[in-house]
């Protein structure tokens, strides 16, 4: 318990040294830095809506941090939440076009598994090189993100694309109300009661189950569970399936709920964003729930900012930044650590 | 005269942890010098800490009229200090004529040619008595050879003062009688030897004087070794208790003898009451690993209630033996049969079903997972036999691994500690708590009192015996051929990756060094 606080209080004093740089750059490129931190703390948090806001983006970060936490405690450093998670929404929106029929509630079941089974299917195949060949996941979990956004932009322009839609982002047709699982808002019954369930199912995944615990040890010592006779091929794909499916349900939240349509290059910080969650929740379920309210927060500060406070929301993507560099210099000495893979 | 290396006071220590406290000795010239104690007792951080490696925390090292600075590496060896490691330390990729001018210092910038490093170094190797081309490369080299090459790149420069840590532990035994009539020549030339020795019948074979360590302090020495006897030696290295191990203080005269080396046990009868077959191996052969190690043909049998020895040099088929019984290797021809039922292409999880149990050679990385809490260390066997989605309760879990430490008499203060906490000793109790439970048939132990001080050796031993006589079978991998002659109940010697012969007590260390070298 001791040591939980005192990570938890680490993560907060790196946190507390990311926005005294940030406040320096503020200051230096001419904003005032508290002002600079009054207004994202006005769109964080204090201002009206901004809960609710906050909650809008921090159900699905949340949602696809737990697939992080799953992924990287068995030791498979899956980055690829980005491109799992268009996956997702992708799954969602085929779904929903090709059932123009059937019930509603029918069709909103069957978008959300569509969405879960396309995110897991994009975490399969870096799952399986990884451990069929020992090719680096980082690297194909990677290069999925940007096959993942290529896909997105030509379904979105073309096969899916709304023949009525004439803005400058291309898009499906709108999703009809009674599919969807919230109104523009984002926040709903639905999207709760999913997000409660994903934070359930993996807490008890990682801390009540036997995956759970030989999963963690496989992640700091893989070695040393071969020789107790685990099968790592196994432990390892059903974490990267997961945390594709994890990412993949986030999709299929965002397209079902607030969007109410597959948008070309929607959330485009989301997979990074719950990577860093999970990192700086120290790969802790219920530590991420928090952290998740706060970036939340600072996603919906970066459209405050803009238009409320006149000032650049590219101020959110720097402290995103920067939280995310003192954070990984946290953990870099973990790391390094880590005895070497089993490269069999 | 003055004396080759001295040090006043010397203390090293690691964080709060005391390696040597307050060491002052002076070893004359041209002499061999033995070093000895337990592990843990601080003989590599002494040779360490005169090869310069090492700060001392306290006190001084002079070599001849100089003062070393401390943890200057340099510094020693321009003053004609050179270590030869436990571990060898020469790259594997070089040739011999590489790695021997590599080891010069002060040659910046120099350029040379392959045929001129030969030449250069072919006299030098010829005066030391090493038969080994200069061409050939490291990593093809036996390991006496190999040992021998590193003494000789030690003594390029203008070494007097030669400091070998353990030389004997690689070794075969004549190979080791080999090493010591090098020794000698080298102290009749001149050269100082500080020995770090583990077995006192290598003392008194090669050693000109002997310094006893024992908890990071001299005990005594140096003392001329023909005014002492093997009994004496060892009551220094023992100290007045050497039944460390508490309730297990059952060791014998011979296992006391064989803890400290002083004469080579021959081992006992152990007779068998209703022998059948716990295990057989059957015309095993293996592809070489990426260390080049593999099997030949390997066919043995291991019954219940007995303690099947497995001796050889180092690198003869060792590991492909263990990683062939637990499944984690391919076969090439042959099976394997584990308590009646054949598991030849059988995964480990379902041998451990069947009742086998492994400790492993390496404790730190295949026993055991450092970062993780003891308790999901001790509870992985467990938790393996089971679907991997079943749901389990951490707190009866460390109530378990809590119950087990105890009854194993590990010392820890929490199970949720990491593994990296424990001594060495502990760390292997905990593996051997989790291996060495009701269900386990058939156990392979490889090297598992390495490392360990007396007392948890002793224990091991304890343990190993009491599962033989619960009727299981066991496996021991040593290179300790003291303790394999004590402990095994038959020893089986490994060569070149096939089984070079068979031994039943009492043991013969002629006939059973010949097999380990090939020479029959």
């Amino acid at each position: 318990m001791r040591a939980r606080l005192l990570a938890v209080g680490w993560a907060m004093a790196f946190i507390a040294l990311a926005l005294i740089l940030c406040g320096i750059i503020f200051q230096a490129s001419g904003f005032s830095a508290p002002d600079m931190f009054a207004s994202i703390l006005d769109g964080a948090f204090l201002s009206d809506g901004a809960l609710l806001h906050d909650l809008r983006w921090a159900c699905p970060l949340f949602v696809s941090a737990t697939g992080v936490i799953v992924a990287f405690r068995c030791g498979y450093f899956n980055v690829g939440t980005q491109g799992q998670f268009y996956l997702g929404g992708i799954g969602a929106a085929v779904a929903v076009a090709m059932l123009p029929h059937a019930p509603a509630v029918l069709v909103t079941l069957a978008a959300i598994l569509a969405g879960m089974a396309f995110g897991a299917l994009w975490a399969f195949w870096p799952g399986w090189l990884r451990i069929r060949s020992g090719t680096d996941e980082v690297i194909t979990t990677l290069m999925g993100n940007f096959i993942a956004v290529l896909l997105l932009v030509w379904l979105t322009s073309g096969p899916l694309k709304d023949p009525a839609g004439s803005g400058q982002v291309t898009s499906s047709p709108p999703i009809p109300a009674a599919i969807r699982i919230s109104t523009d808002t984002g926040v709903s019954g639905w999207i709760i009661a999913l997000t409660v369930l994903v934070g359930v199912v993996t807490w008890i995944l990682v801390n009540r189950t036997a995956f759970g615990v030989l999963g963690g040890l496989a992640g700091r010592n893989p070695v040393m569970v071969t020789w107790q006779g685990a099968r790592l091929s196994r432990l390892g794909l059903g974490a990267f399936l997961f945390s594709g499916a994890t990412a993949g349900l986030a999709g299929a939240m965002e397209v079902l709920g607030p969007d109410g349509r597959l948008v070309s290059g929607f959330s485009p910080g989301h997979g990074f964003t719950a990577v860093l969650i999970a990192l700086v929740a120290n790969l802790s379920v219920s530590g991420s729930v928090v952290v998740a309210l706060f970036f939340g927060g600072l996603a919906s500060a970066s459209l405050y900012l803009p238009v409320i406070a006149g000032l650049p929301s590219a101020a959110i993507d720097m402290v995103n930044a920067a939280i995310a560099l003192f954070i990984t210099a946290r953990s870099l000495p973990a790391w390094l650590r880590l005895p070497k893979r089993n490269r069999s | 005269m003055a004396s080759a290396l001295a040090c006043d006071g010397l203390t090293v220590r690691f964080g709060a942890f005391t390696a040597l406290s307050a060491v002052s000795l002076s070893f004359p010239r041209a002499q061999i010098h033995a070093v000895c104690g337990q592990n843990g007792a601080g003989k590599t951080t002494f040779a360490r800490a005169c090869a310069g490696l090492l700060a001392p925390s306290e006190g001084s090292i002079r070599i001849g009229d100089a003062l070393l600075r401390g943890g200057q590496v340099k510094d020693a060896r321009a003053a004609g200090v050179e270590l030869v490691h436990q571990s060898f330390a020469l790259p594997p990729s070089f040739t011999i004529a590489e790695a021997m001018e590599f080891g010069l210092t002060g040659q910046r910038g120099a350029v040379f040619t392959r045929r001129g490093l030969q030449a250069r170094w072919q006299p030098h190797l010829d005066a030391l008595g090493v038969e080994a081309k200069p061409s050939t490369r490291i990593r093809d080299l036996p390991v006496e050879t190999q040992q021998a090459v590193e003494i000789a790149r030690a003594l390029a420069g203008n070494a007097r003062v030669l400091i070998l840590d353990e030389p004997t532990a690689v070794l075969a035994p004549s190979a080791a009688a080999a090493l010591f009539q090098r020794l000698t020549r080298l102290r009749d030339s001149g050269v100082t030897i500080l020995i770090i020795l583990h077995k006192i019948r290598e003392v008194l074979a090669v050693a000109d004087t002997v310094s006893v360590l024992r908890g990071g302090r001299l005990i005594t020495g140096p003392d001329a070794v023909a005014d002492l006897t093997a009994g004496r030696i060892a009551a220094a290295i023992i100290g007045h208790s050497p039944a460390k191990a508490g309730d297990a203080a059952t060791e014998t005269a011979e296992d006391i003898g064989a803890l400290v080396g002083t004469d080579l046990p021959h081992g006992h009868r152990h007779t068998v009451s209703a022998p059948h077959a716990i295990a057989t191996l059957a015309g095993i052969t293996t592809k070489p690993a990426a260390d080049g190690q593999s099997l030949q043909d390997i066919s043995l049998t291991i019954g219940a209630g007995e303690i099947l020895g497995i001796a050889g040099v180092e690198g003869n088929g060792q590991r492909p033996l263990v990683e062939v019984l637990a499944g984690l290797v391919p076969l090439t021809a042959g099976s394997v049969t584990l308590d009646g039922t054949a598991v030849t292409g059988l995964p480990l999880a379902a041998r451990r079903n069947l009742g086998l149990r492994i400790i492993p050679f390496e404790r730190n990385t295949e026993g055991l997972s450092l970062s993780s809490p003891l308790w999901e260390n001790f509870a992985a066997r467990g938790l393996l036999a089971k679907s991997a989605l079943s749901l389990i309760n951490p707190s009866a879990l460390r109530r378990a691994a809590h119950a087990a430490f105890q009854s194993w008499d590990v010392r820890f203060t929490s199970v949720d500690n990491p593994a990296r906490s424990l001594s060495g000793g502990n760390a292997q109790k905990v593996i051997l708590a989790r291996e060495m439970d009701d269900a386990a048939k058939l156990i392979i132990l490889a090297q598992p009192t390495r490392g360990l001080d007396l007392g948890a050796t002793a224990f091991v031993w304890q343990a190993m015996r009491d599962a033989r006589d619960r009727g299981l079978g066991l496996i021991l991998i040593s290179s300790d051929l003291d303790e394999l002659f004590d402990i095994s109940d038959r020893l089986v010697v490994l060569q070149g990756g096939r089984v070079a012969g068979q031994f039943a007590p009492p043991y013969d260390l002629g006939r059973v060094g010949a097999a380990m070298v090939g020479d029959h």
